[in-house]
């Protein structure tokens, strides 16, 4: 009897517990980015009464200390989330470093931040975890080729910076099929990478346009292109800017000659993304971004920027070298470090997506001065 | 029995001619000629095929360009010298555990009063051939002299371990003391002393103390206290000590490559065990709510994939820790699959405690046993003995689901191999040259660990008589 009384009391207990977690539950979305792994490397193990402090104040939202830009320099590294396996864009070289277009304006950001390029810790995100990354705190930044969407700066706590890079969705085929519009693709298994816009868009084209057909989903491009490479689906499509790098490596491998079609049915403007709430961040690594476009149009170039000496006041305003501060929270010289480090947008342009057989003259992604998007809001 | 009974004519000699051989094996009748006339040469094809890829047409520069980052991903490579350091740390951790086993083993042998088995260098490489080619695999792969220095360190210090057998017998749990201390110690180089890390060495210390000095000459209670109070001074010291020594590490959220692959499933299987232990026990309790609450925590667990416990662990757990507490990705998935395995290890072990007889438990209470005694002296060594391969697959099955954090883009073992097919030069080449080499890493672990189990199982069942 008495037993059983205990055991029923126990009961009561996990369950009032439960009830009382499930309450705070609500709250938890904001981790704060102060209290990381870095920092728990370095200080001594914690005594039991720090640790009853964190139990018991509130978690503090990263806006009301100061934000994500303090807890950056505090850490003196930037979180980047990013795709490690995306040629062109993020990749791991033999060395186990980090290299691409994505990657740099990574560095780009924490060169102008906290002016070291190599301030950044890249953390490896799927496309699906990518938000939920943002979302909690894991990452101070998202560089990872997302696409700019209405429903992600909705719902998904996000907010879009300058695009970096104008991309669009295509369609790959062999060339020996002799496919040229998607018309030709009618009743075709064609192959996209789930959780991806490419994959809403597909449907959605080829749905308005009637024409029937079969996607087949990947999980990732290492088991997309060889089911594509060995027939089992007769087009691929995504962005155009992967296409052209996975054309290049197939025919260079000896595979089978490829055709891009040429058109382009999507928008895909990619960008950086910050999480909403935090405008002072969101400044900060815009800005920084925008520093290589402006740089680009100043003509200034990792090579020539420290010893500019002409006297174009807006120049001199954009060096710093008049200690012009417009109150970004970044140092007045935050461009020259971020060109002279990693380079303008030209640079890395050529250095990461020109190698997989993307052009930048008559893009997109040209300046605008040359009838491209590239813009960048004056700096005065 | 059955062997004595045959007439030595119809045992295959050794000395028959390879022609009789020949005959006697392959041809022995119509039928299996038939057979063996139709599957010798598709055997011989395959045999030339898989040698064709293995020596002549595989492009294994995708392996051994990129053979640093399988070992260990994107770990910076300013703090190799970390994971080197490790590897020859944890080699002296098992050197000096293999030294004081067989000290162990020549005690009881001699108390029993029987010959010692001695062990040749040879048992030795039979018993882990599988590791030793892959060792000696990736030394065919390196190009640099490093990998062949670190496994003569590692060597070495496993020779230095070894030495532990000469601990005398009376200090016996100081050598377990040692080689428990070594494994942390191997895991701190890396990791250095992160957060509450030193609770670990603290338990270490005070469970060696506690047990490696018994105080036999002092009577009684009196003893007691004194292993108490040696066994708090350890705790306290290494408290101490750990709070004065800062030393900043590589946490392994930023581990990769095999070297997380071990780590991970390692820590995964040794945290899962007691776990799960305590579970079966739980289940089996005559307290309902224990009962209750363990059941529920088994099928709960036990109803739902891996992949989605890792899916929830990333996405769930985050909002059912208290506010503040940020866990890595890593830690998250380790979480994960600890508590996957535990639940499986509950069921297993459930299955060996039923197999014991009620009359094993009548007998320990009418010796007057209490209960936790009677467990941990009758019920559980037998039951454990009884389930040893059913265990022992669960873990080599936890080693290989641990490939499923590649999903999660933690970039283990497996999952290195997508950065690799990301670079420039392998974006459409060797996908199968990789997908082998991974496999074989893969294979010379989870065989090992199945070789080792056969091992325990025969040794085991010597005791039973």
């Amino acid at each position: 009897m008495q037993r059983r009384l205990l055991a029923l009391l126990a009961v009561l207990a996990l369950v009032a517990a439960a009830c009382t977690t499930g309450d705070t539950a609500d709250t938890v979305p904001v981790t704060d980015g102060g209290a990381d792994d870095t920092s728990a490397d370095t200080t001594p193990p914690d005594t039991g009464d720090t640790d009853e402090t964190t139990d018991t104040t509130p978690a503090v939202l990263p806006q009301d200390e100061g934000g994500i830009l303090a807890a950056v320099r505090d850490r003196g590294a930037v979180r980047c989330g990013v795709n490690d396996v995306l040629p062109g864009f993020g990749i791991v070289d033999e060395n186990g470093e980090y290299s691409g277009f994505d990657i740099d304006f990574c560095r780009v950001v924490a060169a102008g931040v906290l002016g070291d390029p190599d301030a950044v810790e890249f953390v490896p995100l799927t496309a699906e975890a990518r938000f939920t990354a943002l979302q909690g705190g894991e990452i101070d930044v998202l560089i990872r080729n997302t696409t700019w969407t209405a429903t992600r700066d909705g719902q998904e706590g996000a907010t879009f910076l300058h695009t970096t890079f104008y991309d669009g969705q295509g369609m790959m085929v062999p060339a020996s099929t002799g496919f040229t519009t998607l018309e030709d693709l009618a009743d075709a298994t064609i192959c996209v990478l789930q959780g991806t816009t490419t994959e809403l868009n597909l449907t959605a084209v080829f749905n308005a346009r009637g024409i029937p057909f079969n996607p087949m989903t990947h999980a990732d491009n290492e088991t997309l292109q060889p089911a594509y490479e060995s027939g089992q689906c007769e087009g691929w499509t995504s962005d155009v800017s992967q296409l052209t790098a996975f054309k290049a490596s197939i025919e260079e491998a000896g595979g089978e000659e490829q055709y891009i079609m040429a058109e382009v049915f999507s928008k895909e403007p990619l960008g950086p993304a910050v999480p909403d709430g935090d405008s002072a961040w969101a400044q900060a690594v815009d800005w920084s971004i925008l520093a290589t476009i402006q740089a680009w149009e100043f003509g200034l170039t990792s090579e020539n920027i420290g010893s500019y000496d002409g006297d174009d006041p807006n120049i001199l305003n954009f060096l710093g070298t008049d200690g012009f501060d417009p109150g970004l929270g970044l140092a007045p010289d935050f461009a020259v470090t971020i060109v002279e480090s990693v380079g303008n947008y030209q640079e890395i342009f050529e250095r990461h997506l020109a190698p997989i057989g993307l052009e930048l003259e008559g893009s997109p992604n040209d300046l605008w001065t040359n009838g491209g998007l590239m813009y960048a809001p004056p700096y005065r | 029995m059955t062997a004595s009974t045959l007439k030595p004519s119809t045992l295959p000699s050794a000395t028959t001619s390879p022609l009789a051989w020949v005959r006697s094996r392959l041809f022995p009748n119509v039928r299996s000629g038939i057979l063996t006339i139709v599957l010798a040469p598709l055997l011989v094809y395959a045999a030339y095929r898989a040698a064709l890829f293995l020596f002549v047409n595989g492009r294994w520069e995708a392996v051994t360009r990129n053979l640093t980052l399988f070992m260990q991903g994107t770990y910076p490579r300013d703090q190799q010298w970390r994971i080197v350091a490790q590897i020859v740390v944890l080699a002296l951790a098992f050197g000096i555990g293999a030294g004081t086993a067989s000290a162990v083993r020549a005690d009881v042998a001699k108390e029993a009063g029987l010959a010692l088995p001695r062990q040749s260098p040879l048992s030795v490489i039979r018993r882990f051939w599988s590791l030793i080619a892959f060792v000696l695999l990736l030394l065919y792969f390196a190009s640099t002299a490093t990998p062949w220095l670190v496994v003569a360190g590692a060597v070495a210090a496993f020779l230095v371990g070894t030495l532990a057998r000469f601990i005398p017998t009376s200090l016996r749990n100081l050598g377990w003391t040692l080689a428990a201390l070594a494994l942390v110690a191997g895991f701190q180089v890396v990791s250095g002393t992160v957060g509450y890390s030193w609770i670990v060495t603290a338990i270490v210390l005070a469970a060696g103390a506690w047990s490696t000095f018994k105080f036999e000459n002092v009577e009684g209670r009196r003893a007691l206290l004194y292993r108490a109070l040696v066994a708090v001074a350890a705790w306290v010291v290494t408290y101490l000590a750990y709070t004065q020594l800062v030393y900043p590490g590589v946490g392994w959220d930023y581990w990769s490559g095999l070297h997380l692959t071990l780590w991970v499933s390692s820590l995964a299987i040794v945290l899962s065990f007691p776990l799960g232990l305590l579970l079966a026990l739980a289940r089996r309790s005559t307290l309902p709510v224990l009962r209750w609450l363990s059941t529920g925590f088994i099928e709960l667990i036990r109803g739902v994939p891996l992949i989605t416990l890792l899916f929830m662990g990333q996405y769930i757990l985050g909002f059912m820790l208290p506010q503040g507490t940020n866990l890595s990705s890593i830690s998250r998935a380790i979480t994960a699959m600890t508590l996957f395995t535990a639940a499986y290890v509950a069921e297993i072990v459930r299955g060996g405690l039923q197999s014991i007889p009620y009359g094993q438990t009548e007998a320990a209470l009418a010796l007057g046993l209490p209960t936790g005694k009677m467990m941990r002296l009758i019920i559980v060594p037998q039951a454990l003995r009884a389930v040893i391969p059913a265990l022992v697959g669960q873990f080599i099955s936890i080693f290989k689901d641990s490939s499923l954090l590649y999903i999660l883009a933690i970039n283990e073992f497996l999952g290195v191999r997508s950065l690799v097919h990301a670079q420039a030069d392998f974006r459409a080449v060797a996908h199968a040259e990789t997908l082998v080499f991974v496999a074989i890493g893969y294979w010379a672990f989870a065989y090992a660990m199945s070789k080792e189990s056969q091992r325990l199982e025969v040794r085991l069942r010597a005791g039973r008589r």
